[in-house]
């Protein structure tokens, strides 16, 4: 009977997230656009693009093979099993010991989808998107990794239901953990900015997708249907990326009993997962431009990874004293 | 009634009817070769079911009891465990897939009466090896496994290289028997008897350093059978070299039967009372962790399919090695019935995988060719179902969730990492280099396609069945990991390490 119940939640977090993310994008474009002087596009714009390229004539190319077809589709449904394991304000659906490695593995799944998608398009550009987009994610999973294994390791001891579950973040959180730990927490959260840009690729990160020189990369051949469907399993990629930013970060929630309480708390989360990615996207994509690849690969290694080592320390330091 | 005598009797009588069957024209040969080894498929089955629900099976040959008027066996014993019942399926399995996929495979070649017969009696040998209770009918197996291995190897004997791989494999191979055989000598001079549960009585009751110094040999030999890092290099030369369908049993089985399941049997069923097990855990641990490196390492640079999938197999059988050696070191404790388990489950993971990856790879090859991957490129585009199952094999060797390789590396992966986690460490190296190798073939096969390629297309439906009822298996066992861990695997690796029950099942159960 729960299952049933998991999955009427599944579905209506899957809606809920499809029209919060985009109409996030709607708010991003705006901001952007203002921070430029411009008037920018309505705030619903990403609604009507997105019906367009659904109304669209698909067009594949001659030598795409049927992964082409396929990426897409997996891409979105790896994406919506990931819902059901993203913290959004109250511990995930199927909350279970280590799920942890389940998120970060479907994270990780969804882009190597894409990429597998792009590659059997058989178009050169294609090829070197994909293989920028292999570097970078390469170059910046390892830091998310630690960090969030050491912030849960830091947890775990304060004693937990289900050690490694993104559901223990709203049992206790890093704050609680002393003031070496709080040291710790700012560097992480630079750590957990860094990766998030890196994530959703903007600002100096912008670099698989580069149009001025790649012509838009690992989306060149896309067209139609499957390029709107890209875009929405994207969106939505990037709403869960903050999502954990924010369970792991900022996990404040209030304590209402009954089914308002999570209304409430996802309320709070989507507000708390807008301001997160108003900084780590809207200002950050304003301010930079793109660094080339070998520069953010040494970026990501140098700056973020080492930084993740250091708080990863910090906080084990902190927790043993 | 015990079924266990048809899975020898049926075997060697398929292959000793071969040349007969082969008399008549037309495809005799191939249809005889799928009844026989389906109906040990049948009996495999059937072996296994009978060890699950009535415990170990000990069967002596010409009597009722291994005892005639001696307190002691006389007889050959054949005493099958859990562990060997999973070996007996797997085999059975594996090795009926390949038979019906040689149908198609093999058209275009000559003297497939030699073919069939060796095959049959490659499955012969390994059933022998895990069904065996006694030593040297142990070697005998591993001989008629290892002889008939050695011929399907140089089967293609008009191309330079299989002549060349098959001379490097019997070279070294009859070298390494012949420590296993020098082995046996020792211990039965000392010991005066071939019964492995026996040789446990007498050696608990008198260790000496004979005992030791065969159990050296045992392990040299079987290592270099199991295709561990040091002499590991037959293997990278054979498995190109055989047909395909040969180099899924070999990548499949041999080397886990002969090597593996040899030296799992030989440490836990004999030397256990006699020896410290921590010392040959840890020396079975660093052969793993050489391994474990090298095998992976050295198949990210591989340019031919099949030598990558050669090198790949070695660096599983790190894998499979270090879950026994753990499970030698930590004997007793919940850590080593978690690697041991692990380890098992490899092992059938893996036998399930490697074949799948060496069939496509024969698909492929048969198709066009050629097995360099420079120019396989853009294979999925004339090759889709090919393509498909190369994508679920490597997922399923990488260790993706929902396929079968996840639950048996993740048992690996825990246990290591709870008993040190450098090794642990190693053991994540090792599958990095892995995805790495994995990640690279399926670049190549969904890239643009090249214009060799452009001409090819999917094998006809007798290759592309076995090919898919591994991927189902494989689906399938992944969707229930946990209760293939905790009712089949756990269970085989606590019956392994009870010595005492081995022991008094053979000698009560007269």
């Amino acid at each position: 009977m729960s299952i049933i119940y998991e999955l009427i939640g599944l579905i209506l977090l899957y809606i809920y997230v499809s029209i919060t993310s985009l109409l996030f994008s709607g708010i991003d474009r705006k901001l952007v656009a203002r921070m430029q002087r411009r008037i920018g596009p309505p705030i619903l714009q990403p609604f009507y693009d997105f019906l367009k390229l659904m109304s669209k004539e698909t067009i594949i190319p001659n030598t795409a093979n049927f992964m082409f077809r396929a990426a897409p589709i997996l891409m979105l449904a790896t994406v919506i099993a990931l819902l059901a394991y993203t913290p959004l304000g109250f511990p995930p659906l199927f909350a279970t010991k280590g799920d942890i490695i389940v998120f970060i593995y479907l994270l990780t799944l969804a882009d190597f989808f894409l990429i597998l998608g792009v590659i059997s398009s058989g178009s050169p550009y294609g090829k070197i998107g994909a293989a920028r987009e292999v570097a970078m994610l390469i170059s910046r999973e390892p830091a998310m990794m630690l960090g969030v294994f050491s912030v849960m390791w830091g947890i775990s001891k304060l004693g937990v239901k289900r050690p490694f579950s993104l559901g223990s973040l709203y049992e206790h959180n890093i704050w609680e953990l002393g003031p070496m730990v709080w040291v710790a927490g700012i560097i992480l959260i630079y750590v957990f900015m860094a990766w998030l840009a890196s994530e959703i690729e903007v600002g100096f990160f912008n670099i698989p997708e580069a149009e001025e020189e790649i012509a838009e990369g690992t989306l060149v051949e896309y067209s139609g249907r499957y390029l709107g469907i890209i875009k929405l399993a994207e969106s939505i990629k990037e709403f869960i990326a903050t999502s954990l930013v924010v369970a792991v970060l900022f996990p404040w929630q209030v304590r209402i009993p009954g089914i308002e309480g999570y209304i409430t708390n996802l309320m709070i989360h989507t507000l708390k997962v807008f301001i997160v990615l108003f900084i780590a996207k809207t200002v950050f994509r304003t301010v930079t431009g793109r660094l080339r690849i070998t520069q953010a690969v040494n970026l990501l290694w140098t700056r973020v990874f080492a930084a993740s080592v250091v708080g990863a320390l910090l906080l084990v330091l902190g927790v043993r004293i | 009634m015990t079924w266990l005598p048809f899975i020898i009797i049926i075997p060697l009588f398929g292959a000793f009817s071969m040349p007969i069957v082969s008399l008549l024209k037309g495809k005799a040969k191939e249809i005889w070769a799928t009844i026989i080894s389906f109906t040990t498929l049948m009996v495999g089955i059937q072996v296994f079911r009978e060890v699950w629900n009535r415990g170990t099976i000990v069967y002596a040959l010409g009597s009722e009891t291994p005892f005639g008027k001696a307190n002691f066996p006389i007889r050959i014993v054949w005493e099958v465990d859990k562990f060997g019942a999973i070996m007996v399926l797997i085999i059975t399995l594996v090795s009926f897939l390949a038979v019906l996929y040689s149908i198609e495979y093999m058209k275009h070649d000559t003297g497939l009466e030699k073919y069939y017969t060796l095959i049959l009696i490659l499955e012969l040998g390994m059933l022998g090896i895990a069904i065996t209770g006694d030593i040297f009918n142990f070697y005998v197996f591993l001989e008629i496994m290892s002889i008939a291995s050695y011929a399907l190897v140089a089967f293609r004997n008009d191309t330079w290289e299989a002549i060349e791989a098959g001379i490097k494999y019997m070279f070294v191979g009859s070298l390494a028997s012949s420590l296993v055989l020098l082995g046996i000598a020792l211990l039965y001079g000392q010991y005066g008897t071939l019964t492995m549960g026996y040789l446990a009585v007498k050696m608990s009751e008198n260790p000496t350093i004979v005992a030791k110094i065969a159990l050296s040999l045992f392990l040299g030999g079987l290592l270099f059978k199991s295709g561990a890092s040091p002499v590991h290099m037959w293997l990278a030369d054979a498995h190109p070299a055989a047909p395909s369908s040969i180099s899924a049993m070999l990548s499949g089985l041999v080397i886990k039967v002969g090597g593996i399941y040899a030296i799992a049997r030989v440490v836990f069923s004999i030397f256990l009372p006699a020896i410290n097990l921590a010392t040959v855990g840890w020396l079975v641990i660093i052969f793993a962790c050489i391994t474990l490196i090298v095998g992976n390492a050295m198949a990210v640079v591989q340019e031919d399919m099949k030598r990558l999938l050669a090198y790949s197999s070695v660096g599983q059988i790190g894998y499979i090695l270090l879950g026994l050696g753990i499970g030698m070191v930590a004997y007793g404790s919940k850590i080593g019935e978690l690697a041991l388990a692990g380890a098992i489950y490899h092992i059938v993971n893996h036998a399930m995988m490697k074949a799948l990856l060496f069939l496509v790879a024969g698909a492929v090859l048969h198709e066009l060719g050629t097995r360099n991957l420079n120019e396989l490129s853009g294979l999925a585009k004339t090759m889709p179902k090919t393509t498909f199952a190369f994508l679920i094999g490597a997922a399923a060797i990488v260790g993706m969730p929902p396929l079968n390789g996840f639950a048996s590396k993740w048992l690996i992966y825990e246990s290591s990492a709870l008993f040190n986690p450098i090794i642990g460490s190693i053991a994540i190296i090792g599958t990095a280099f892995c995805t790495a190798a994995y990640v690279r073939v399926l670049f190549t096969f969904f890239g643009r396609p090249n214009e060799k390629v452009m001409r090819a297309k999917d094998p006809g439906a007798l290759m592309l069945i076995p090919m898919f009822i591994l991927v189902i298996a494989i689906i399938l066992m992944g969707i229930f990991p946990w209760q293939i861990s905790d009712k089949i695997m756990i269970p085989a690796a606590r019956n392994l390490w009870d010595i005492t029950s081995y022991v008094m099942t053979l000698m009560g159960g007269g």
